[in-house]
């Protein structure tokens, strides 16, 4: 499809107000789009004239600094002669539009704090717009935003100040699947008038709607390069040795003094700050009391770990904003752990481990000797000498006779000592969470105590004695981790019985062991 | 000594003789409280620059513009820090008026006249021989660092608010924040040293082993490993064009390889720890016993992990303080008697965990383990001799022997297959030769010296 040929088609000049069409034609000739396939965000290929995801190099300077503009063309009602001309032209819209608003009714695509309504008009917004402008059949619609993400997006831009300069990230949500649903186009586009009201008006008794949405969050989690190189050079350092991991963003210089929030909202969105908070914004104390108990009951009904990520963060902020540190502060700095390390992320875990570390040094009550445990074990994991010796140097005689961290550091003298005996009966009996983060190292230790069988055991050892020795669930899972490895010569079916011939193994496993031990590569870890 | 006649007098007599360590004694901090009081009191802030001004310009000593311009606003920088730690030394001894952060003002002052001193060097010309008041300075800088962080800490209500817009608060920022300023300067100076492109006979360069040995200690105490490496990467990097090291005074050439030795003993990288700390150790001065001491506290873990020797008790003999750390654990490894080595171990471990030894140390329960097994095999004696050839040792040894003698110092069973696991792991090491039967639940030790260096 050619977009010149199309031109005529169409009625040219677009509202006043909106972007000129030159602007795209030029940035975006039309067989551009069909050279890009695969996209992970929007930034780039976004090429609808949706002022609310002002990418700097999508539009021309001028624009993307002009906010005005971008308000205005957002309420821009579709005008009636482009909706009769929609109407008359129905049957020629392309494919691609139709699988757009195909992927927008998909149930996982869906938002609950988005009313169907909303959606409509919405879509038939965009596509009118779209269709104004002469881009039906040059628009990228299998990477265009989906209407509900549109109206999360503007319902943020209202929240925020007008002049703003925030450079928005368009969100990136999982390209929704190409499966094909019974919804008909024209009933999704033209079933609901669209009404009069700004989209986040027309829900805004309810909780969800009140939840602001900030575009530049996502900022933190995509670009991790951009933000970290504002840190100190030292600090980069420290972190490196420690368990300083992620990028802890630059700060913009402090206040008077603390913040007392006002807001009573129990969901807020993070968002980093980058002016002084406002207390409208932040949440005092016992409202944070009360989104904490809320966060429990929804991280065990949904498990939806982006969104309790997202809110922790957010209460975290309003946490130390207020500089509220006490037993409180922990509890959530705890739940945030023991959920990140839930979900293995190891940023976010790290971020709350450093924390607590300062919490507890304060006196603060709370888990400490548990998260004390976390903490050795993770330094194993990540074979840091430097912190091992840190993290020893900071235990008191009774600490070390807790039972968490004298597990702890059993599995660490266990594995000292090449031990893998012990090691693996204590594997057995991990208290708390510590299971997770001794899962990420029990594959190599295995490959480790498997190296050493093979050079001590001669001629061979049943598998049965590997599967016990080495802790796997079952003398299948043993075989095929010896699989795995490149053992299937040394499985030997001896009258029913499976031996290891330890003593053909040479040094069969050594290359894999060195591999599993030469970098432990951890996200955050910069 | 005060800003007056003999004072410039004695500036004369320095700077014809060009002794640089003598100058910088007149910017030492580090005199009795008389004296500072006296220079303080010899000028005013109206009239200290003009006084020095004059007398500079009297010297009869071939000195440009700028370099007295320089000299004069170092010693009114001095002069200026003299007051503020007169003040601090007062205070701190009459408890009542310690309300401020005294210490806090004497490192900001002194960081004033390290930055004139610098700027000295960069842009007023003074020469290379000058470099030791360079080092007194910034000596100085790193002690008042750590007493104005003393000081804060001790007073709680200085709570500094920096943290406040930050997602989480940092723990850490406070505590060692003048000390890391220190480390910030220290390495600012650093460079300053190396970067000078001078012809060495008078480069600054000459100064980088002085500062480059501060900032080591300095990172040391901010527990920052990695941040050390960069100095020794900067040092190496800038190798062709530095004077030759062994040209350097010997006592910073041993300060630099003990730090370059415990670095990398850090690092595990035991082979250039053994060399660089036994190069410190030849260099270092017989009567240095501290010195000493603390060379000798990494290097015998060194040598006992590469090359499993233990220090002869000869050598430990003035040290009474590595005797105690060391002699009960190379007892127990000596005579394998692994339980007893993990009691020494758990004894000394606060001790050992806060030297960064203890990591190294319990390595050692390898050897005592061999020197154990090593005994349960000699004890079983020999086969019957064959006519006319040397008699061989038994070498089928049931593992229940040698779990009988591991158990027999802690009176614990300990099960066959863990003893197993400890065997396979001494074979796996080189430590001991041969393998285990699991079937018949006996270790074939190898005929020819089961365990390899021990002559058995």
């Amino acid at each position: 499809m050619n977009t010149s040929n199309m031109m005529p088609t169409w009625p040219a000049a677009p509202p006043p107000g909106t972007q000129p069409s030159t602007g795209y034609a030029a940035s975006y000739p039309a067989p551009a789009y069909t050279a890009v396939q695969v996209r992970q965000s929007f930034g780039q290929s976004y090429s609808t004239p949706q002022p609310p995801y002002p990418v700097a190099h999508t539009y021309g300077p001028s624009h993307s600094s002009s906010p005005s503009a971008a308000n205005i063309a957002t309420n821009v009602n579709p005008s009636p002669p482009a909706a009769q001309e929609q109407a008359k032209t129905k049957i020629d819209w392309p494919d691609s539009v139709r699988r757009y608003v195909q992927r927008a009714f998909i149930p996982a695509n869906l938002d609950s704090s988005v009313t169907r309504a909303d959606m409509e008009a919405k879509l038939k917004e965009t596509i009118t717009q779209a269709n104004e402008k002469n881009v039906m059949y040059s628009l990228d619609w299998d990477t265009m935003p989906l209407p509900q993400h549109m109206i999360r997006e503007e319902r943020a831009r209202a929240s925020l100040p007008l002049h703003s300069k925030s450079q928005a990230q368009s969100p990136a949500q999982a390209p929704g699947t190409k499966k094909r649903k019974s919804w008909d186009l024209t009933d999704a586009a033209t079933l609901h008038p669209v009404s009069a009201a700004p989209p986040w008006r027309a829900g805004a008794g309810r909780l969800e709607d009140r939840v602001s949405f900030s575009p530049d969050r996502r900022q933190g989690d995509e670009l991790p390069k951009n933000t970290s190189k504002f840190n100190r050079a030292d600090k980069r350092q420290k972190r490196h040795e420690g368990e300083y991991t992620t990028y802890r963003e630059d700060t913009p210089p402090p206040g008077d003094g603390p913040v007392v929030g006002t807001c009573q909202d129990l969901e807020k969105r993070y968002l980093r700050l980058t002016a002084a908070p406002k207390p409208s914004q932040v949440r005092p104390p016992h409202i944070l009391r009360q989104t904490l108990e809320l966060l429990k009951k929804r991280w065990k009904k949904d498990q939806n770990y982006s969104y309790i990520c997202d809110q922790f963060k957010s209460m975290r902020q309003d946490l130390t904003v207020q500089r509220v540190r006490d037993d409180f502060t922990v509890e959530v700095y705890e739940i945030h752990a023991r959920i990140a390390l839930e979900k293995g992320d190891l940023g976010e875990y790290n971020q709350c481990q450093s924390q607590l570390k300062g919490l507890y040094r304060l006196g603060l009550k709370g888990k400490a000797n548990e998260f004390k445990a976390y903490r050795i074990l993770y330094y194993i994991h990540t074979a840091n000498r430097t912190e091992l010796n840190n993290a020893l140097a900071d235990l008191t005689a009774a600490e070390k006779k807790d039972r968490a961290i004298k597990h702890a550091l059993d599995v660490r003298s266990a594995l000292a000592l090449g031990n893998y005996h012990r090691f693996f009966q204590l594997y057995n009996e991990t208290p708390n969470m510590g299971a997770y983060l001794m899962d990420m190292f029990v594959g190599r230790e295995r490959l480790a105590a498997l190296c050493n069988i093979c050079r001590g055991y001669k001629m061979d050892v049943p598998l049965r004695f590997v599967t016990e020795e080495l802790y796997f669930e079952s003398d299948v899972e043993a075989a095929q981790f010896i699989l795995d490895h490149e053992g299937q010569e040394l499985l030997e079916d001896r009258n029913g019985t499976i031996v290891f011939l330890t003593g053909k193994a040479g040094s069969r496993f050594e290359g894999a062991r060195a591999k599993a031990f030469s970098r432990v590569d951890i996200k955050g870890q910069i | 000594m005060a800003f007056n006649t003999s004072f410039f007098n004695d500036l004369t007599d320095i700077f014809s003789k060009q002794d640089g360590y003598q100058l910088a004694q007149t910017l030492s901090p580090d005199i009795p409280t008389e004296e500072l009081r006296k220079i303080c009191r010899s000028q005013n802030a109206h009239s200290i620059k003009g006084a020095l001004k004059r007398g500079l310009n009297a010297l009869t000593v071939d000195f440009d513009q700028q370099e007295i311009h320089g000299w004069v606003e170092v010693y009114a920088a001095y002069w200026n820090a003299t007051g503020v730690i007169l003040a601090a030394r007062e205070s701190s001894n009459d408890s009542s008026k310690s309300s401020s952060l005294l210490w806090t003002k004497v490192y900001e002052t002194w960081t004033e006249l390290l930055n004139v001193v610098l700027r000295g060097y960069q842009n007023w010309g003074f020469e290379a021989w000058t470099i030791p008041c360079m080092y007194v300075v910034c000596k100085h800088l790193r002690i008042f660092a750590m007493q104005a962080d003393e000081e804060r800490n001790n007073n709680s209500s200085f709570d500094d608010a920096a943290a406040i817009l930050q997602d989480d608060f940092d723990p850490e920022t406070n505590k060692r924040q003048k000390l890391e300023d220190c480390a910030r300067v220290l390495s600012r100076v650093f460079m300053v040293c190396q970067t000078d492109r001078a012809p060495l006979e008078e480069s600054r360069k000459w100064g980088s082993y002085y500062i480059a040995n501060l900032l080591l200690k300095t990172y040391f105490k901010l527990n920052s490993a990695s941040l050390s490496k960069n100095i020794l990467n900067s040092l190496r990097a800038g190798g062709r064009d530095m004077p030759d090291f062994s040209a350097f005074p010997k006592s910073q050439q041993v300060t630099f390889k003990y730090h370059e030795g415990v670095l990398a003993f850090l690092e595990e990288n035991y082979v250039l720890a053994e060399q660089c700390l036994t190069e410190a150790w030849n260099l270092c001065h017989k009567d240095a016993m501290k010195n000493k001491e603390l060379i000798l506290g990494y290097l015998i873990p060194c040598h006992l992990i590469k090359s499993h020797t233990l220090p002869a008790e000869k050598l430990l003999e003035p040290f009474p303080e590595l005797q105690r750390l060391f002699l009960p654990l190379c007892r127990c490894i000596k005579r394998g008697e692994l339980h007893k080595f993990d009691l020494a171990l758990q004894e000394g471990e606060d001790e050992f965990v806060k030297r960064r030894i203890y990591l190294t140390l319990e390595r050692g329960r390898d050897i005592a383990l061999r020197n154990l097994l090593r005994k349960v095999f000699v004890a079983r004696g020999f086969e019957e001799a064959k006519e006319g050839e040397k008699p061989a040792r038994r070498t089928r040894v049931p593992v229940a022997e040698f779990a009988a003698g591991i158990s027999l110092g802690s009176q614990e069973k300990i099960d066959n297959d863990e003893v197993e696991c400890l065997l396979a792991n001494m074979i796996y090491k080189g430590h001991m030769k041969g393998y285990i039967s699991r079937q018949h639940g006996i270790v074939v030790l190898s005929k020819s010296g089961a365990f390899p260096g021990t002559n058995v």
